[in-house]
């Protein structure tokens, strides 16, 4: 097992190569660039800044090459620089909006799995009631729904019939509890709409595969009741397709909702990674996406070792 | 081999027999399918040298008799702009999911094929790929390339069909070490004989099933790229793009024009998703009923006949 984790471990390291190789391409492909964005900055002040001097400060005037292994070997060192516009180091930056967007992902995650997990249970062992269809039609629905029109609705039409409108100041947990809530029960709502209807089906599907295995027919023959079954020995076993599905929404969720951010005002990580990516701030979108991608990463490798819990037959090669 | 390939050509007279939802779903794709295609027949103001027709002096209206659904805030008529949108998304996924596909089979086949060192350095690059949000890759590539219906397709099917490189090439694996692979090598075929004649038609249901998957993540993807400004030309008739920059832009005093266009995408999505469902239900031999499948309800049912018994025979004892 720790061999195995080591192994993971050191394999991430080519693939964080790969990450900061896209990123740094990508980012420095992007027609225009961070020092258009600083002369006009100036210009539009009545300034004019000589372009080679801004060019220098940033370290931009020598070749890619140089200065990708520059960002490199700093970020080996822990240093992730400092973000071009806003007078701050990137890894601050990041550790200010991080929290914002872990709690918003922990408050959908829940809702999530609150709802999707008895429900995929309940239309599993009842199957083909009508209740199974009309939780799987609704789960289909759902998954239908784009999360930033009826995030749009959701602002227009309470504020239209009733003069209500969702907050979207935003609270910090630390100084008003209840407010802070108030704020992000719609927007963990609706990111979680879709993510229920998906993982409620994967919940069902995967339960009614392990149902016709051959130990569960020991199990009922053995006299078990359905609930025995159905929780002692089935259930466990069926988690591996939901355990790779949470994992992908948390990945998805950390990385912050850009739309719904964007929505209802609330200062995470994805709208902080738009905002720089609209600045050409460099430093500060590749340092996003590198903590992003470890994070990830570390998200599968859980994921790969919970399969192991899920499922003892599970050899983790 | 012969008997898979009927089985496919058969894959539609079997959805309309046992899948009637799935069927319904590829009746309503149809139906847009026909709208795009007839746009200017159908829309009761077609555009004029590729633009929209606009009513200066009617712009906001709620509907009438010449503008059923109402005008936007350029008095172009809505109905119209909904069917020429439906164009945009019908051609943006047929084309993006095709691209995507052929983008994994690829990667999925070539890694699987070739192995060794090839199949390690394209898995670290997959790898790396996956671990950068997909819509951040979507939105640095959109701004390399400017907006356009064009760059827009490409930019969503790059990462989308990265991501779906595992699946194939895992796929592409278990058939790689069957005997009659394993045999055409040793009469010294060509790699990409090989890959081609014989690994290929066997991944064929993988292949459709991810393809009825993509279809409604990529229009769900495409409203939200235009919903975040990364999206078709100004101009363009699209969804998303009605729905942020009329509908939000109006949301008090036109709040139609968010609904409208909402519900188009929802309907697509929801029919391909019928569909794509119905087809892997078709495809997938685990997911198919028949022999050992579990039903509750019959268990339930037996099980209280034989605790029944047993109580009659510890009586009689």
């Amino acid at each position: 097992m720790a061999k195995y984790i080591l192994k993971r471990i050191l394999l991430l390291i080519p693939t964080l190569l790969v990450v900061t190789i896209v990123t740094f391409a990508l980012m420095r492909m992007m027609p225009g660039s961070a020092v258009d964005m600083i002369l006009n900055k100036y210009q539009a002040m009545g300034f004019t800044v000589d372009r080679a001097t801004v060019l220098a400060q940033l370290g931009m005037d020598k070749p890619f090459v140089q200065q990708y292994f520059t960002w490199l070997f700093d970020l080996l060192r822990g240093d992730f620089g400092d973000s071009l516009f806003q007078n701050q180091s990137v890894l601050e930056l990041i550790a200010a909006k991080m929290p914002i967007t872990l709690e918003l992902s922990l408050f959908t995650l829940i809702i999530i799995n609150v709802f999707s997990i008895p429900l995929g249970i309940i239309t599993a062992a009842r199957q083909d009631s009508i209740g199974d269809y009309s939780a799987r039609l609704a789960s289909i629905v759902l998954m239908a729904v784009p999360t930033f029109w009826i995030g749009t609705l959701v602002l227009i039409y309470p504020a239209k019939w009733w003069g209500y409108a969702p907050t979207i100041t935003y609270v910090s947990i630390f100084d008003d509890f209840a407010e802070n809530m108030k704020m992000f029960l719609v927007p963990a709502v609706l990111g979680a709409a879709g993510q229920i209807g998906m993982q409620m089906r994967v919940v069902r599907t995967s339960l009614l595969d392990v149902m016709r295995q051959d130990y569960v027919r020991t199990a009922w023959s053995k006299g078990i009741k359905e609930r025995g079954v159905l929780y002692g020995h089935a259930f466990r076993n069926s988690l591996i397709p939901v355990v790779t599905l949470v994992g992908g929404s948390v990945a998805s969720l950390v990385g912050g909702s850009v739309i719904l951010e964007n929505l209802f005002n609330i200062p995470g990580l994805g709208s902080c990674m738009v905002t720089a990516l609209n600045n050409y701030d460099y430093p500060l979108v590749q340092g996003c996406v590198v903590i992003l991608a470890v994070i990830v990463m570390l998200i599968n490798l859980l994921v790969d070792v919970t399969y192991k819990w899920c499922d003892p037959r599970v050899t983790l090669e | 081999m012969k008997k898979d390939a009927k089985n496919q050509s058969n894959l539609l007279v079997e959805l309309f027999q046992k899948k009637p939802l799935g069927a319904a779903g590829l009746i309503i794709m149809i139906l847009f399918l026909l709208v795009a295609i007839f746009a200017d027949v159908l829309a009761p103001y077609p555009m004029q040298s590729d633009m929209m027709q606009m009513d200066f002096l009617n712009t906001l209206i709620k509907s009438s008799p010449e503008h059923l659904l109402g005008t936007d805030s350029l008095g172009q008529d809505v109905l119209s702009y909904l069917i020429y949108g439906c164009r945009t998304s019908v051609i943006l996924a047929i084309f993006c999911t095709v691209l995507s596909t052929i983008i994994s089979v690829a990667i999925g086949l070539a890694s699987a094929v070739l192995g060794g060192w090839f199949d390690l350095i394209v898995q670290r690059i997959v790898d790396g790929f996956q671990c950068i949000p997909g819509v951040l890759i979507t939105m640095i590539l959109m701004s390399i390339a400017g907006k356009g219906l064009p760059q827009l397709i490409i930019a969503i099917a790059i990462p989308g069909g990265i991501g779906g490189a595992r699946v194939m090439r895992s796929a592409a694996f278990a058939v790689k070490d069957s005997g009659y692979v394993r045999m055409s090598k040793l009469l010294g075929s060509k790699s990409s004989w090989r890959a081609i004649k014989h690994i290929l038609p066997n991944i064929m249901p993988l292949i459709i099933i991810n393809m009825a998957g993509a279809l409604s993540g990529v229009i769900m993807v495409e409203a939200s790229m235009n919903f975040l400004g990364y999206g078709v030309k100004v101009g363009t008739p699209s969804w998303g793009y009605m729905i942020t920059y009329q509908g939000r832009a109006n949301m008090y005093t036109a709040p139609w024009l968010a609904l409208y266009p909402g519900l188009c995408i929802m309907l697509l999505v929801f029919a391909s998703n019928m569909f794509g469902d119905s087809v892997r239900d078709l495809l997938d031999p685990r997911l198919k009923g028949g022999v050992g499948s579990y039903n509750g309800n019959k268990i339930a049912s037996i099980a209280k006949k034989i605790a029944a018994k047993r109580e009659k025979l510890a009586q009689k004892a």
